[in-house]
């Protein structure tokens, strides 16, 4: 290979660090470096000068509701709920298969799900597992109360718009509050929410709220589980 | 779990990964702390909307948390792996959105940091301590070899629609390129001196 060749090369691998190369165009470039040491030795001299760039932008402070809802969601996983698939997720720009309108639709049918023990008595009392499941139109819920600790799982669920989350909500009594669980659908449909507290509850709900939550529900409950005392 | 938790905080980027691998909330959650900035700030810079940086910040983090155990120490440092995955997502979310064909895939270990460089550990203690000067690197190169880095790294653009583009041949947009990466990387040369 001549100097000229050499130089048409410096000039690919510089754009090929950027991503600038079409895929054809990066795959023949690897396999040139691959048997040519001086370019690759040009291209690990320059790859400092392209990782450098992410630590050019300017800071923007990330929304802790961003950190609150992937904490939820990892927890959630980790807690070996059938929720999350390894699949990968599909862009959410184009916000999957499931029209945006289904949300709205479903979020003015208020569904109270008939809760019932499917295990231990339905007692709920400490160290005890309690299943309530049922199904509202187009949406499955499952609420597992293991003492005071409950997971409500939830399947069928359309995405939500970008400026939406879904928030968990206990009712004791007639007083309503945030169960402090964020949490958006996974690709498959699926979320899961954990309750720390499941004393007296007596009905946990779900809505769709602005990021970041809200104080009190600002929007019909998607679904409703009622928690037999 | 809080004393899990003190732990993974001692722990540097690359031994945090194979707690993630295997599934450790509060790995991850130490993880997310040290690098969700800089990765916010990078999508919020390629898409230009909160909502978007937000859902693509979100994506690459859980396909981190999904296949944590993907990362290989030998294709680099983790931040520069993981700001790899977030580039590129948001690239292709850039481009779904403008309606042009995704130029990258899904697959977060491709392009631009798979492989290795025995200089990016010294890149990286660069990076805590001059974050200020970094941020005027780019800026201070010639209009004309920023522009050209800037469209291709941060928009998505290929060097062939970057011609198009400005109405220049080719060859100008790649010297344009080098000549831009070869300045850059003289001034962390200069840095590491």
């Amino acid at each position: 290979m001549n100097e000229t060749d050499h130089d048409r090369r410096r000039d690919d691998i510089a754009a090929y660090l950027l991503g600038a190369l079409e895929p054809g165009e990066a795959a023949e470039l690897e396999r040139h470096i691959a048997g040519c040491a001086e370019c690759e030795e040009e291209l690990q001299r320059l790859r400092p000068a392209v990782r450098v760039l992410p630590e050019t932008v300017e800071p923007v402070e990330a929304p802790p509701a961003l950190r609150a809802r992937l904490m939820e969601q990892v927890r959630s996983e980790a807690a070996g709920s059938q929720a999350a698939p390894a699949a990968r997720r599909s862009p959410r720009w184009g916000l999957g298969p499931r029209p945006l309108a289904g949300l709205a639709a479903m979020a003015l049918v208020l569904v109270a799900i008939g809760g019932y023990a499917i295990s231990n008595g339905g007692s709920g009392g400490s160290g005890t597992t309690t299943v309530f499941t049922g199904r509202s139109p187009g949406v499955t819920a499952e609420m597992v109360r293991e003492g005071e600790t409950g997971t409500l799982r939830l399947a069928n669920l359309h995405q939500l718009p970008s400026d939406k989350v879904l928030q968990a909500w206990v009712q004791r009594g007639k007083q309503v509050v945030s169960a402090k669980a964020l949490f958006v659908p996974n690709p498959d449909g699926t979320a899961t929410a954990t309750i720390d507290d499941m004393q007296g509850v007596n009905t946990v709900m779900v809505t769709a709220e602005p990021r970041g939550g809200s104080a009190q529900p600002t929007s019909a409950p998607i679904v409703s589980v009622s928690i037999p005392q | 779990m809080k004393v899990r938790g003190a732990k993974a905080e001692r722990l540097a980027d690359e031994e945090l990964m194979p707690r993630i691998g295997e599934k450790d909330p509060d790995a991850f959650e130490v993880f997310y702390d040290r690098h969700g900035g800089v990765a916010y700030s990078l999508a919020y810079r390629i898409v230009g909307e909160r909502g978007a940086a937000e859902d693509v910040v979100q994506e690459a983090f859980i396909s981190i948390w999904r296949s944590g155990a993907r990362y290989d120490r030998a294709r680099g440092s983790v931040r520069s792996w993981m700001l790899g995955i977030v580039r590129n997502r948001a690239i292709d979310a850039l481009r779904s959105k403008a309606g042009r064909a995704p130029k990258l895939d899904f697959d977060d270990d491709a392009v631009l940091e798979h492989r290795p460089s025995g200089e990016l550990t010294d890149a990286e203690a660069l990076r805590r301590e001059t974050a200020h000067e970094l941020r005027g690197a780019l800026g201070d190169l010639p209009g004309e070899q920023s522009k050209v880095i800037e469209l291709a790294y941060f928009g998505g653009f290929s060097h062939s629609e970057i011609a198009a583009m400005l109405e220049v041949p080719l060859g100008t947009v790649k010297g344009r390129m080098r000549l831009g990466l070869e300045k850059i990387r003289g001034e962390l040369a200069g840095g590491l001196a």
